[in-house]
């Protein structure tokens, strides 16, 4: 079978070790995509520029990108001066350091790729995932692509190495803004034991392929029946209520399950 | 407070909680507005009608879908709803599984899960999942509607609270037979090789402190906004060109190890 195709192609370095690699993308987007129309005439939605003071539309060449430095105010920029912020456009991913893999939260981890192998890189590749899988480390690195520079980990998965975006601490909400009300009584022992013996009878590993998104499905049924001229029935959404007695709900669902 | 992105509730056998979806992440980029070059006033974009030519409301706008084999067929939000009214409204915890068996691979977007209502009993079974979830190192499977889109969704306890984070679904990721991993007999690396590697990794191994790690290009791209608004040109940094491998691996890895050692010694 063909390879897939790559979307970006390096070294990653580690020490004066070189791997060249390339990057695949690991997802595919699998949604069902609807484009906007008007609702009355069924006809295509278009999206047109329009100068806020003229009320007329704007060629594309006639676009400038503009940062709002005051209420008001913008600072003009060209997309190459924007691409300058990338730093140098790096062919490079340099493992600066390795943390333990249990160590990242998983909140960490953006966007993830794969990698592959690049020309006569194989021996090395096959070492530094080897090496990474022993030491249960993930390699820590700067990557740019598409003119922008990005926190990456690199770490071994099943045969293969992933890449990951990773956000950064300074994106993250803390649980402290979130204001959460207290109860008026910490739960009980029994409660919380009762509930863990829930959690204990429902706990299984974990099976990726076990769950499929049956919702993509079933807006394509509805696509086709309503392209046979039906229309769909519209059930009321169900409330959702909070029960007042939590121990009762724990015996009955320890019952049931 | 941020807005909610879900309202509905977190059902754990017959225990309901009232529960909303809130962003753990902020945005933090900076975000450029188009400009019309000739007045520099802000453009906006409109929604037209391609056929009347004229401007359309957002609430007049409904999703259209063209099947192969017949004409376009439009959906409204209500009936997207309607599919799956349940899940709409209320994540169903169907399994518990360790977090660790969870590849990453899977996570899309973290949220946090809060109570959506002061009710007592409401809080006191926020508290009491995320206690035992805490507890148990346990994270929850289940799934909601937000958005047209059907997510798999991981419930655990972080900071004391309730965090959710929409998950891939297994036919969403690619799978990695295609990829080139160097899996022949003939790359596996010799025991010394995989040795002085391994010794390399931990003499450059560090404590993960995410706070350490800064987003520079964020800060370069705020540096380029003020040189510019100062009137001053802006650089455009060389690119590199990609390097050859290493030819002697082991060569290079013994290499390393001594100047990490001569490094660390000095």
């Amino acid at each position: 079978m063909a390879r897939p195709r790559s979307i970006w192609n390096g070294t990653i370095t580690f020490g004066l070790m070189r791997v060249p690699i390339k990057v695949h993308s690991a997802t595919q987007d699998k949604s069902v995509h609807f484009h906007e129309v008007h609702a009355k005439d069924g006809a295509q939605i278009e999206h047109r520029r329009i100068c806020s003071k003229e009320g007329k539309v704007v060629p594309y060449n006639q676009v400038a990108k503009g940062y709002e430095v005051k209420k008001g105010e913008y600072v003009l920029l060209d997309q190459e001066e924007i691409d300058a912020a990338a730093g140098r456009q790096s062919r490079e991913i340099e493992l600066e350091e390795f943390v333990a893999v249990g160590d990242i939260d998983p909140v960490y981890y953006n966007r993830g790729y794969y990698l592959g192998a690049g020309d006569d890189g194989q021996d090395a590749y096959r070492l530094l995932h080897d090496a990474m899988e022993r030491a249960e480390r993930v390699g820590l690195g700067r990557w740019v692509f598409h003119n922008r520079e990005y926190l990456v980990a690199v770490r071994p998965l099943d045969a293969v190495l992933a890449l990951h975006t990773m956000r950064f601490a300074d994106e993250l909400v803390d649980a402290d803004s979130l204001d959460l009300p207290s109860p008026s009584r910490k739960p009980s022992d029994r409660e919380v034991k009762m509930a863990g013996a829930l959690v204990d009878s429902l706990s299984a590993s974990f099976d990726p392929g076990a769950f499929e998104d049956s919702y993509r499905d079933r807006v394509l049924a509805l696509i086709q029946a309503k392209a046979r001229g039906e229309e769909p029935e519209l059930p009321d959404a169900p409330e959702p209520s909070g029960d007042t007695d939590l121990m009762a709900a724990l015996e009955a669902s320890l019952q049931g399950s | 407070m941020p807005r909610s992105l879900w309202t509905g509730s977190l059902s754990f056998g017959l225990v309901n909680v009232p529960v909303r979806l809130e962003t753990a992440v902020r945005d933090r980029d900076l975000h450029f507005r188009q400009i019309h070059r000739k007045d520099g006033a802000p453009i906006e974009v409109q929604r037209f009608c391609s056929e009347e030519d004229v401007e359309v409301d957002y609430d007049e706008i409904t999703h259209g879908y063209e099947p192969e084999d017949s004409e376009q067929v439009m959906i409204s939000d209500l009936e997207l709803q309607a599919i799956e009214p349940r899940r709409t409204r209320t994540i169903d915890i169907e399994q518990f599984v360790e977090l660790a068996e969870v590849d990453p691979m899977y996570f899309d977007h973290p949220y946090w899960l809060v109570p959506a209502s002061e009710d007592d009993g409401t809080v006191r079974a926020y508290r009491l999942l995320t206690e035992v979830m805490g507890q148990t190192e346990r994270a929850a499977l289940g799934r909601l509607v937000m958005r047209a889109k059907e997510y798999l969704a991981l419930v655990r306890e972080r900071e004391g609270a309730l965090t959710l984070t929409t998950m891939l679904f297994a036919d969403e990721t690619r799978p990695i037979k295609d990829i080139d991993a160097a899996t022949q007999k003939s790359h596996k690396p010799a025991r010394k090789q995989l040795d002085a590697a391994v010794a390399v990794i931990e003499a450059l191994s560090e404590d993960w402190e995410p706070d350490k790690h800064k987003d520079r290009y964020r800060d370069r791209l705020r540096k380029v906004v003020q040189q510019k608004r100062k009137g001053e040109t802006i650089s455009v940094p060389d690119s590199d060109q990609a390097s050859a491998p290493v030819p002697d691996l082991m060569a290079a890895l013994e290499r390393t190890l001594e100047e990490l050692q001569a490094g660390s010694s000095r």
